[in-house]
């Protein structure tokens, strides 16, 4: 009783401090990066690639509740999309934007082909099998030598640039992708709240009333797949014009295990937990560098620590963007 | 509009569920379905509402074959249903629980609401309107932002209901919706039912408590294994020397009890007039 009514007492207040907090921080973030040194622009930068690909995977597993572990794929779909379209390749050289346009399509007509195999399937055979379709894409990339270069790669990729402005150095490609966060961001976040957003909801919830009560889940899940692929898709698109190389080692089964532990870390199903998830997964490991053996060991010790005393994830469910907003001007 | 069971027959493996079953289901009225354990009301339930195949036989609604459609096909057409385990959507709000109902009808514009916001406030504004005014019908306005697996049982139930209501279904089926509600919350439900009554609608109560099938009920049918043994008013029900006998459970072969049944009305000097 006593420990409820004091929690109670202190929440106005905290509640008001830890959105101005993080408010804070992130403006002071987005201000300096321009100016610090390229290394840590990169930094960031990878950083937010692995918030927009774990935007689009909460998608599929934090609103619809399916464990996708082949999420990769749509990654390499777009960077490769990118890395044929503008390279000496086959000596394409189409403009960014439009490259954007048609990763984004690719990767959902993939999502799709992808999902629908997979919709009967769920929970541990899911995950097992969308797993196999991750490592088949990487396969066929690592085989089909004369479109994708075989494990060398391609390199050269062409510079992006949008209407005529050069997209090269570092600073450019964080405001580009700081852009296209946050947009995605408001998308996921605008979809999770619509009606699509609540059929996923209550898919995850339980299929089977879901359909009870109209869904069609298998349009349902294929709209979830779809979008997901596609924001996976365009992360890989960029991905592919900042590295300007790209080959099959990008797209391990790592990488997908990578983002699904930060979502689950961060809070499954909350944009800001997978904020939270990404920042630690993917700064940690730098601020860590010199102990380079002890990484991995460490990482592990604070992963299960988190898992126990938050097994939400650091920011759950129920503290959404819209609390934060709420939050931040103190209603 | 009638629902239609037609030769209705269900197979788990060995198992006949559900053996010839032919009746049918007029609007306006609340027909019960009664029976002892395994009779066979809940795949009745479950068959007509999709989430089970039929076996042989079919399910009509108006002449529409219901059958041969998809579970959430059968849904839009018209037919929703509760749960004998009660099955909400856990994590999410009690008004959510509702809203989803509402996706048949406007996921068509899921993007605009995407990308012009005061389409998405205005159409949600619209939509929570109405479930609020089917939450106050069950009391349960004060909970609307409560997520519904924290909810009390009986306040549960009375929101699965409200579910199955939400998009105003032509037939109506409940599978035990008193089950574990104590006796002021029967009361409370029975009258809530009664008030549910329409001549648009078809309204199947599965339940065990006999107070509230013989109130609520216009017509009732008698399940024993699979069987249909016993159809009319609660009156005749509860006069049938053959749903007594299934009750008390001595027989199980409905020939058997329909032989006992006549053994005994003989003994009684009773002379039979067999209904169906
Ligand atoms: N999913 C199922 N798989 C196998 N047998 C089932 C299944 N559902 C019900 N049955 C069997 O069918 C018979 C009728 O069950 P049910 O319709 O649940 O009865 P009631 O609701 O009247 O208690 C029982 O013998 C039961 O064991
Ligand atoms: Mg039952």
């Amino acid at each position: 009783m006593s420990v409820a009514e004091a929690r109670t007492a202190v929440r106005p207040r905290s509640s008001r401090i830890v959105p101005l907090l993080v408010f804070a921080i992130t403006i002071a973030l987005i201000v300096a990066t321009p100016f610090l040194p390229n290394y840590y622009v990169r930094v960031v930068n990878s950083l937010l690639i692995y918030i927009l690909l774990g935007i689009g995977l909460n998608i599929v597993i934090g609103y619809t509740g399916l464990l996708d572990l082949g999420f990769v794929a749509f990654y390499a779909v777009g960077a490769y999309t990118y890395a044929l379209l503008a390279s000496p390749q086959f000596d394409l050289h189409l403009p960014f934007l439009l490259i954007l346009v048609i990763a984004a399509c690719l990767g959902a007509i993939t999502g799709i082909l992808l999902g629908i195999p997979v919709l009967r399937l769920r929970g541990d055979y899911l995950a097992i099998v969308t797993l196999g379709f991750g490592e088949i894409i990487r396969i066929i990339i690592n085989n089909l030598d004369w479109l994708t270069g075989g494990p060398q790669g391609i390199a050269r990729l062409d510079k992006a640039s949008i209407l005529g402005l050069q997209i090269a150095r570092p600073v450019d490609f964080f405001w580009l992708l700081l852009v296209v966060v946050v947009v995605a961001g408001v998308v996921a976040w605008r979809l999770e709240h619509s009606i699509l957003g609540k059929a996923w909801a209550a898919i995850r919830e339980d299929q089977d009333a879901a359909r009870g009560v109209g869904i069609n889940t298998t349009n349902a899940k294929l709209a979830a797949f779809a979008t997901s692929a596609t924001i996976g898709s365009i992360a890989g698109a960029i991905f592919g014009a900042s590295q300007r190389f790209v080959s099959p080692e990008s797209f391990t089964l790592q990488e997908s295990v990578l983002i699904v532990l930060m979502i689950v870390v961060g809070g499954i199903g909350n944009i800001l937990g997978i904020v939270a998830g990404a920042a630690i997964l993917i700064l940690l490991p730098e601020v860590l560098r010199e102990f380079a053996e002890w990484r991995i060991l460490f990482l592990g010790l604070l992963m299960i620590f988190l898992i126990i005393v938050r097994p939400a994830g650091i920011v759950p469910r129920s503290f959404g963007p819209e609390k934060l907003i709420r939050g931040l001007f103190g209603k | 509009m009638t629902l239609v069971f037609q030769s209705l027959r269900k197979e788990y493996g060995e198992v006949v569920a559900i053996d010839d079953v032919s009746t049918a289901f007029a609007p306006g009225m609340i027909h019960g379905v009664i029976g002892p354990n395994g009779a066979g009301k809940s795949t009745l339930i479950n068959m007509t509402a999709g989430s089970y195949t039929v076996s042989s036989g079919s399910i009509t609604l108006d002449g529409k074959r219901l059958d041969k459609l998809k579970k959430y096909q059968i849904a839009n057409s018209g037919i929703a249903r509760t749960y004998q385990n009660i099955r909400l959507f856990d994590q999410m709000t009690v008004i959510e629980n509702l809203e989803v109902c509402f996706y048949p009808a406007e996921v068509a514009g899921t993007w605009k609401e995407v990308v012009w916001p005061p389409y998405a406030t205005a159409r949600r504004q619209r939509r929570r309107e109405k479930c609020m005014e089917i939450l106050r019908f069950f009391d349960l306005q004060g909970y609307a932002e409560v997520d519904a697996g924290g909810l009390p049982y009986g306040r549960q139930r009375m929101l699965e209901i409200a579910r199955a209501l939400i998009c105003n279904p032509r037939v109506l089926l409940l599978d035990e919706p008193a089950a574990g509600l104590n006796h002021h919350e029967t009361a409370d439900l029975t009258a809530k039912l009664t008030a549910l009554r329409s001549p648009d609608r078809i309204m199947i109560v599965v339940e065990h408590d006999m107070d509230l099938v013989m109130t609520l009920c216009d017509s009732i049918i008698v399940m024993h294994h699979g069987k249909l043994l016993f159809r009319g008013t609660p009156a005749e029900v509860q006069a049938s020397a053959d749903v007594q006998l299934a009750y008390l459970g001595t027989a199980n072969d409905i020939d058997d009890i329909r032989a006992a049944a006549q053994d005994r009305r003989a003994q009684l000097g009773i002379r039979t007039r067999r209904r169906s």
